[in-house]
């Protein structure tokens, strides 16, 4: 129990001396303050000085590291290919918003299994340019989860291979429905949400691909053209299907 | 008594299998009424935890089987009776009417609890406020969810419904006119003294979006 300190960073790091054996509370200074409680931040701080705006750590132990759009792809590939730090699990890429003109923040939830480390990853978007590179290339695991915040924040991702809404209608007209400025009932009448809702067949959520079995799994397509962006018609090819039952 | 009075069968005399010949009369409304009441198959529309709920009365503790419901039709082709318990978002819409238009005729509907009948706590922009916007409705079982005896009443209450129709005004009962779906039957003042504070599904007493005004002065907002 006694290296259950006051520090509150409880994973196992063999770099950090605990002084507790001695019977001297840890404090934040000897482990270097609050950045060195979590060595990625302090390697991530030297190596990117000018695209890491700032730290901050909350709820005792929750290391958030915001970094500058324009370098966050190189920041998180860094943080994922070192091996050093090894940040190769993806748990969640979601987006914040504050509301009153603030800037939507993208986020994400990084784990490394080697090392059992977490770091959450902010970038701030301002309003006018929601626009921010994706981390398909890094993580398949971030395909869904970008077309997720795309949908509820239209936040676009660049290089997405298949950038498209995912859980609201493909014709959906009434916005984002996650930002603060979006009604909680919509824009439209209920009468109009309904009138917009029977006209869509249910065979409009799917590709044609996706009935016949002709559809080929994204990541063949990605590597077939090295990293490079996708257009939806090559990667989910229609091939017509004589007997379909509809 | 005889070995002629049975007809060589042993049964009283009279009755089926008795070798004189024996008459039943009676109306063909009845009997077919009372063929189609007591085989009323399910087609379970379950999209939330009323469909635990219907899950429990079909089991053994309440066993819906006791007044005909014997099979759960997962083919909507085979059922009579749609269930839909639980939540429907605009998403779900297509897919609730497209399979009430693939049961064949006669067929009824239940909305189980809340959501499906008013939209319940989720008054937001995915959910559909009331499956009677989307599909004509028989009976609605109110509760969030509504226990196992809650709907085999209102499955009991379709018997009863059913055993009112008449073959002769078949085609009144079978009427489902396009667009007609939401429009209620009872009047306006009818309609708003049952909304009560709440709202329901034909009459809102919550604003929709961005439209202005208070709802009684848009009553067809809500009408497709």
């Amino acid at each position: 129990m006694t290296n259950d300190t006051s520090s509150g960073y409880r994973d196992a790091e063999p770099d950090v001396e605990h002084p507790t054996d001695s019977g001297h509370t840890l404090q934040l200074s000897d482990v270097g303050g609050l950045e060195g409680a979590h060595p990625s931040v302090v390697a991530a701080r030297d190596r990117f000085s000018d695209a890491i705006v700032d730290h901050e750590v909350v709820s005792g132990d929750e290391h958030i590291l915001h970094v500058r759009r324009d370098a966050s792809l190189e920041v998180i590939r860094w943080l994922k290919e070192d091996p050093e730090h090894t940040y190769n699990y993806l748990s969640d890429v979601t987006a914040v918003d504050y509301g009153e003109g603030r800037p939507l923040q993208v986020v994400y939830q990084l784990f490394s299994i080697p090392f059992r480390r977490f770091l959450r990853v902010k970038v701030e978007l301002p309003l006018e340019s929601l626009e921010i590179e994706s981390v398909v290339p890094l993580w398949q695991a971030a395909n869904w989860l970008e077309r997720e915040v795309y949908d509820m924040f239209g936040i676009t991702f660049l290089n997405h291979p298949d950038l498209r809404r995912i859980l609201m209608p493909d014709n959906y007209a009434e916005g984002h429905p996650l930002r603060k400025d979006f009604p909680l009932r919509g824009r439209f009448t209920r009468a109009e949400q309904t009138r917009r809702a029977l006209a869509r067949q249910p065979e409009d959520d799917y590709i044609p691909a996706e009935f016949d079995g002709t559809r080929r799994p994204q990541v063949v397509a990605w590597k077939e053209t090295g990293g490079e962006a996708v257009p939806r018609e090559v990667m989910q090819p229609m091939a017509p299907s004589p007997d379909q039952d509809s | 008594m005889t070995q002629d009075s049975t007809g060589g069968s042993g049964l009283p005399g009279g009755m089926f299998g008795a070798g004189t010949p024996t008459f039943l009369t009676t109306k063909v409304d009845f009997v077919v009424n009372w063929a189609r009441r007591n085989s009323l198959w399910p087609m379970p529309f379950g999209t939330a935890c009323c469909a635990i709920e219907m899950m429990a009365s079909a089991a053994s503790t309440h066993d819906l089987a006791r007044f005909g419901m014997e099979r759960m039709s997962f083919s909507p082709r085979q059922a009579d009776v749609l269930i839909c318990a639980g939540r429907v978002p605009y998403k779900l819409a297509p897919v609730l009417r497209r399979i009430w238009d693939q049961m064949p005729q006669p067929k009824w509907a239940v909305s189980m609890g809340a959501c499906a009948s008013s939209g319940g706590v989720f008054d937001a922009y995915s959910m559909v406020q009331g499956i009677d916007t989307i599909i004509p409705v028989d009976v609605y079982v109110p509760g969030c969810p509504p226990r196992p005896e809650a709907l085999i009443y209102g499955l009991i209450m379709i018997q009863e419904k059913i055993r009112g129709e008449t073959l002769a005004r078949h085609q009144e009962h079978r009427r489902e006119v396009a667009g007609e779906a939401g429009h209620p039957i009872a009047g306006p003042a009818e309609v708003m003294a049952l909304s009560g504070p709440f709202g329901n599904s034909t009459h809102q007493n919550r604003p929709s979006g961005l439209v202005p005004g208070i709802p009684s002065e848009r009553p067809d907002d809500r009408i497709p």
